[in-house]
């Protein structure tokens, strides 16, 4: 649970508690520990949560529960992750949606009208998300466009695009039928097929963020990105193999999930909503919208955050019309938290 | 407009042992021009001090030399090779190390990141960072420059200006540069601090490995630390002298000078403006 840029450990202050009151501080030097961690406050949060839907719904503490809420949150956590490196970068790409939507169509049609095997259609979808990542890091780096306007247009473009060569008509993913192939269950079909590949994603992702140069020069662009320059941080090619890698994690959840449903939807309403949740899941775990700092491992709390609420307030017996109401007030709680949290941690590390 | 009485402009200048040589550079940002022609050249183990205005033009010189801007026009030569670096990158691999006045440091980044930033050490076969070595080294870099840095692993938000300061300069100093260009390498510091990095510098010139071009404001720091000055004024040197041939009243002077010209041209102006409305 690494985050991007501290040394925890070395700056725990609880440790002054003295002799006297032994127990008590201990209690304190864990606390702080906690706290010192990016994602101490979503950890603590999830937790709380999770303890509270344990003790007032019988079902939620069981297997069979914890295999509903995975479909929901491996996804975001996979999304949430690529789009932690970019808003790292104090940008944001709203495009993921699309090529959520944009990527299982291309991997449909790679197998159907090309016929290329299943393999090499997922492998043509991806790059092609990530040519379109690189658009659009290109007009955000090189063309100065803000990101927001930036990939809201490759969002609609991206959207409509797919719409224009599905035809608006849903087809039968390509290794997702029954009997599922061992492509199918590895990618997106097999129960835990998500699972693993978004533990996987979101460990890799922050190795990457937090131990590799890559990472390094991320947080360098974010935090100033002049002065990195002045460094010799090449800015752009930062910027853009960023965009690169977000679409591609977003591509390859699109046709995860194409896979899982058996059927690929060329309906732009649940990408949409996916890509909300997948900022939202960043942002609780703890990295900024300004940018300069951020956390891999917090954007799958976060998701894990919003899949546990939502299945927890379903066990509840919350009627359905209240759901959205409710997580929305549960993420404002949340990043209330945080930022508190967040206060209180700073004035102990001093680090951002 | 500025030439009419202007200060005295220096050419080309050149010396057998040259590093560096700045011939004809010009730079202009839309409707300003920072440098309009300016020559410079730097011997092999001097310390030469730039002087010059507010807006003279003195950072964007160093930002051409280090390769973070182009020039518009004029060439430049290291080691009697034609040179023109394409980036920050290409001029450090040339052996140009440079000290940004912003200072260039990266608040998120710990101390030793910062340090090693794009110049990082990493593990064979997999690329990861080598933290533990990186720390290392930085504390033998730092320890050798002189500079007390009591914290290296926390982030460089924490620490004070003088001791960004410090940190930026280490970062130029601990390289194999050949050529250190520092942009008020003394600006948010302490007395003591910059007595330091003076001295730095001081040791640095005993060896005689490195070269340096340095912006300073105080004419006294001049005369100190360099062997030789520079002056721009209006985007071109108009003065360069060995710091043992010069004083702080001559440099003064010069300033002086420089300002009631650029008065009385202001005045000038000015009533040749309100001469062209009266008739109307």
């Amino acid at each position: 649970m690494a985050s991007a840029t501290q040394d925890p450990a070395s700056t725990s202050p609880g440790g002054s508690g003295g002799p006297a009151q032994p127990r008590r501080a201990l209690w304190r030097q864990v606390g702080s520990r906690i706290i010192a961690l990016r994602e101490g406050s979503i950890i603590l949060i999830t937790i709380i949560v999770a303890v509270y839907f344990s003790a007032n719904t019988s079902t939620f503490f069981t297997g069979g529960n914890f295999e509903t809420i995975m479909p929901y949150f491996a996804p975001l956590a996979i999304l949430a992750a690529g789009e932690v490196f970019v808003m790292i970068l104090g940008e944001i790409d709203l495009s993921i949606a699309a090529m959520y939507l944009f990527a299982p169509i291309i991997y449909y049609k790679l197998n159907t009208s090309l016929g290329l095997p299943l393999g090499l259609a997922l492998i043509g979808a991806l790059l092609l998300s990530m040519v379109v990542g690189a658009v659009n890091g290109i007009f955000v780096a090189v063309i100065g466009i803000n990101s927001f306007v930036a990939t809201l247009g490759t969002l609609f473009t991206f959207e409509g695009l797919s719409l224009i060569i599905s035809k608006g008509t849903p087809v039968a993913t390509p290794g997702g039928q029954i009997p599922v192939g061992t492509f199918g269950k590895v990618f997106g079909a097999g129960t835990y097929s998500e699972l693993i590949w978004a533990i996987g994603i979101v460990a890799l992702l922050q190795v990457v963020l937090t131990f590799t140069r890559w990472g390094l020069h991320t947080v360098a662009v974010g935090s100033n990105k002049l002065g990195a320059a002045e460094a010799g941080v090449r800015v752009n090619l930062v910027v853009i193999r960023n965009y690169m890698l977000c679409a591609l994690t977003a591509g390859l959840v699109g046709v995860f999930e194409a896979i899982r449903s058996q059927t690929v939807q060329p309906n732009p309403a649940g990408p949409n909503e996916i890509l909300f949740l997948a900022v939202a899941a960043a942002v609780i775990g703890g990295t900024l919208l300004t940018g300069g700092s951020g956390t891999v491992v917090g954007a799958l709390i976060g998701a894990l955050f919003l899949g546990i609420l939502k299945d927890g307030l379903i066990l509840q017996g919350v009627q359905a019309n209240y759901l959205l109401f409710y997580t929305g007030l549960a993420v404002i709680i949340a990043m209330a938290a945080n930022v508190y949290v967040g206060r209180v941690r700073r004035g102990h590390t001093g680090s951002g | 407009m500025a030439d009419a009485g202007g200060p005295k402009v220096v050419g080309p200048t050149s010396a057998p042992d040259d590093v560096l040589r700045v011939e004809h550079i010009a730079k202009r940002f839309g409707p300003v021009t920072a440098l309009k022609d300016v020559n410079l050249h730097l011997k092999k183990g001097e310390v030469l001090g730039l002087l010059g205005d507010n807006g003279a033009g003195k950072s964007t010189l160093i930002k051409i030399i280090c390769g973070f801007q182009r020039p518009d026009a004029g060439k430049m030569f290291l080691q009697g090779e034609p040179y023109e670096p394409r980036n920050v990158d290409d001029a450090r691999r040339r052996g140009i190390e440079t000290v940004y006045q912003d200072l260039a440091l990266i608040d998120e980044l710990s101390v030793y990141h910062n340090l090693f930033l794009r110049k990082e050490r990493v593990h064979r076969p997999v690329p990861l960072l080598a933290n533990r070595q990186m720390k290392r080294e930085a504390r033998v870099a730092l320890d050798e420059i002189g500079i007390n840095i009591p914290r290296i692993d926390v982030a460089v938000a924490r620490l004070s200006g003088g001791q960004r300061q410090a940190i930026a300069v280490a970062r130029s100093v601990s390289s194999d540069a050949d050529i250190l260009l520092l942009d008020e390498p003394l600006a948010a510091m302490g007395a003591k601090e910059g007595a330091q990095i003076l001295d730095l510098v001081a040791r640095l010139k005993d060896e005689g490995r490195v070269s340096i071009i340095m912006i300073l404001h105080n004419y006294v720091h001049v005369l100190q630390a360099c062997d030789r000055v520079s002056m721009i004024q209006d985007g071109a040197i108009a003065l360069d002298k060995p710091t043992s041939e010069t004083s702080v009243e001559e440099l003064t002077d010069i300033v002086v000078n420089e300002y009631r010209r650029a008065r009385e041209a202001a005045h000038a102006e000015q009533a040749r403006q309100q001469q062209q409305q009266q008739p109307s």
